[in-house]
């Protein structure tokens, strides 16, 4: 079927078909970006915190508003090229126009890396610091928990063998040390109802589990089958009597209670002695070392260690600390600078060099802008004098020598009890609504030039029998694609100074 | 607006009038520079420039941002000679951008009192 005009324009709208198409289309996506951009309006005007603002780093913003220009021009440059009739023109237009997407998804890509691995650790007193959490190995555990078991509770129900992941070492005297992939061996403890114990030697495996699993939930089916069919001649036991003589309808009800529970203990009996019950205890030879972040688990304590799928460690706590290698400081957020808690894990000397520079940075300020009454109030100066970042101001914070090796440099690094933490995380959408919003607005923009090159890199690759056929249908495709590659370009030259400037 | 119309069929394209790849090729590249040396100003107000406000700052750095966006519509995307049904589509989404980006000042208006906030 031919699709009418793809080529000339309609007599009524004075355009071709697909142009009308494309406009409705950014149309339509004018007003989702616009809800976005008030979204981030009404959450930068409402925010409780400081608002982060000159705190992505510039360059990669900037280059990738160049690259997204550049590739507008060699878009439009494209089309105007098969106006031409130039085919070739138009292939290298495009080419430098998938080039530049590729380019610019390849800087996102950077950007995003750095912040997923950069995280932010919020003190109970509303101190910040930003950093690394220490790489884990022998001797450091990174920000994960430890824990050391000897007994472990599998629930048949949910537990999976994910668990084991945690799993650093079974050795004694190397609790961080690498995963070791060696079979676990076990001996496990099902309880009877009797309150006695039927033991067995296993080794954990996801097909021990899977097997268990099967033949437990196949005995509780066969159970619920059996209670069901029970069940169903309770309303029946109700229905053939008389109304009015309850006690013998009540009669009936618990005889058939009493069958009910009968049934329930014979599949007890029969599980127990097939080693089998919703939760199976193992008990291993050596004490097992795990480390897990925060998020995985349920609950923890001295004793405890609960997984959310429902397996349970036994053991005792090894450490609770969050082992960091700080590269910013910020207290914006501290009432009194002087006492924060930082200066309790990064020492007296990097307090009294934090003061000085606060200082430097407030009278710097008054200097520069002498009209403001109260600098200490103003947002420029709180964020330049109570927020120190080492790799952007090491020349006024810290000395050459020790701006090269800060990263790994034992000063910078703290060991801070989970007690003492508020909030931790990367810097990815959960650290804060800044955060939130830049990663929604910038991903969902990215997607448009995901979506975008692929259309352009469609109308390249298999243009030419269209060229050959009518140079000016491509011509239009082009042209529509172009439009929307332009549209995507235009979020960018607000999304730009929005983030990263203002 | 007669002339409009004539550019709007060429933009449309007519077989007869295949455009000057050169000439325009040039304009789209001057287009271009416009905009990158643009996004240099826009980096400069940023941080070298200060208007006394930082709230002035923001105003300059968006009415920046509205103009390299005013070009891109008008010359890359020929907003300057199209048909009148996509300025129609357009002046809606328009109106609800607006409204949008004025919708937060509701919360100002009516903000939530701290005795509903208080058990």
């Amino acid at each position: 079927m031919q699709i009418p005009y793809e080529v000339e324009a309609r007599p009524d709208t004075g355009l071709y078909n697909a142009k009308v198409g494309i406009w409705l289309f950014l149309a339509s996506e004018v007003m989702l970006f616009g809800g976005l951009f008030s979204s981030y309006v009404f959450l930068r005007l409402g925010a409780d915190f400081p608002w982060p603002f000159h705190e992505l780093k510039v360059l990669p913003g900037f280059i990738n508003t160049m690259v997204l220009i550049a590739s507008s021009v060699s878009v439009v440059a494209a089309w105007a090229s098969l106006k031409a009739r130039r085919y070739g023109w138009y292939q290298v237009n495009m080419i430098i126009t998938l080039l530049c997407a590729l380019g610019f998804m390849g800087i996102k890509s950077y950007e995003y890396y750095f912040k997923f691995v950069h995280y932010s650790l919020k003190l109970s007193d509303g101190s910040v610091v930003a950093g690394h959490p220490k790489h884990v190995d022998d001797t450091h555990h990174g920000d994960r928990i430890a824990f050391q078991a000897d007994r472990i509770t599998i629930n048949l129900k949910s537990s999976n063998l994910e668990f084991l992941d945690g799993l650093r070492s079974g050795r004694e005297n190397a609790p961080y040390g690498e995963p070791e992939t060696k079979e676990l061996k076990f001996k496990t403890k099902v309880e009877k109802p009797d309150k006695s114990f039927i033991s067995s030697d296993i080794t954990l495996t996801d097909s021990w589990l899977k097997e268990k699993s099967e033949a437990y939930w196949a005995l509780k089916e066969e159970e619920s089958y059996a209670v069901i069919a029970l069940e169903t001649q309770k309303p029946l036991a109700r229905q053939s009597d008389s109304d009015g003589v309850k006690a013998d309808k009540q009669t009936k009800v618990d005889a058939i209670n009493k069958q009910i529970a009968a049934v329930q203990k014979e599949f007890a009996d029969k599980a127990a002695a097939a080693g089998l019950s919703e939760t199976i205890l193992l008990e291993s030879a050596q004490p097992l070392t795990f480390l897990n972040k925060e998020k995985g688990l349920m609950k923890y304590g001295a004793s405890e260690y609960s997984f959310r799928e429902g397996t349970v460690l036994h053991g005792k706590l090894l450490a609770d600390t969050i082992q960091f290698n700080v590269d910013t400081i910020d207290l914006r957020q501290t009432v009194d600078i002087e006492k924060s808690l930082v200066w309790k894990h990064l020492g007296t000397e990097l307090k009294q060099r934090f003061m000085r520079y606060s200082n430097e940075r407030v009278e710097e300020f008054k200097k520069h802008r002498p009209k403001i009454a109260e600098p200490e109030k103003n947002v420029v100066c709180q964020r330049d004098s109570l927020r120190v970042e080492f790799g952007n101001e090491k020349k006024k914070f810290m000395s050459e020598e020790e701006a090269d090796s800060y990263l790994h440099d034992e000063k910078y690094m703290i060991s801070v009890p989970r007690s003492e933490k508020r909030f931790y995380s990367n810097f990815s959408p959960s650290l804060s609504p800044y955060y939130a919003i830049y990663f929604l607005m910038t991903g969902l923009h990215g997607l448009h030039v995901i979506g975008g090159a692929i259309v352009l890199g469609w109308f390249l690759f298999t243009g030419r029998k269209m060229y050959l056929r009518n140079p000016e249908h491509l011509a239009n495709r082009v042209e529509v694609g172009g439009l929307f590659w332009h549209f995507v370009d235009l979020v960018w030259i607000f999304l730009f100074p929005l983030y990263y400037l203002m | 607006m007669d002339q409009a119309t004539e550019h709007s069929h060429d933009s449309q394209g007519s077989h007869d009038h295949p455009i000057d790849l050169r000439k325009t090729v040039r304009t789209y590249l001057k287009v271009g520079a416009t905009l990158i040396l643009f996004t240099f100003i826009t980096w400069g107000v940023a941080y070298f420039v200060d208007l006394g406000d930082e709230h002035l700052n923001i105003a300059l750095g968006l009415l920046i941002a509205a103009f390299k966006v005013t070009l891109v519509c008008l010359i890359f995307m020929h907003l300057n000679h199209e048909r009148g049904l996509i300025y129609k589509t357009l002046l809606f989404s328009m109106i609800f951008f607006a409204a949008m980006m004025f919708l937060f000042c509701l919360a100002f208006y009516s903000p939530i009192e701290d005795s509903f906030l208080k058990p």
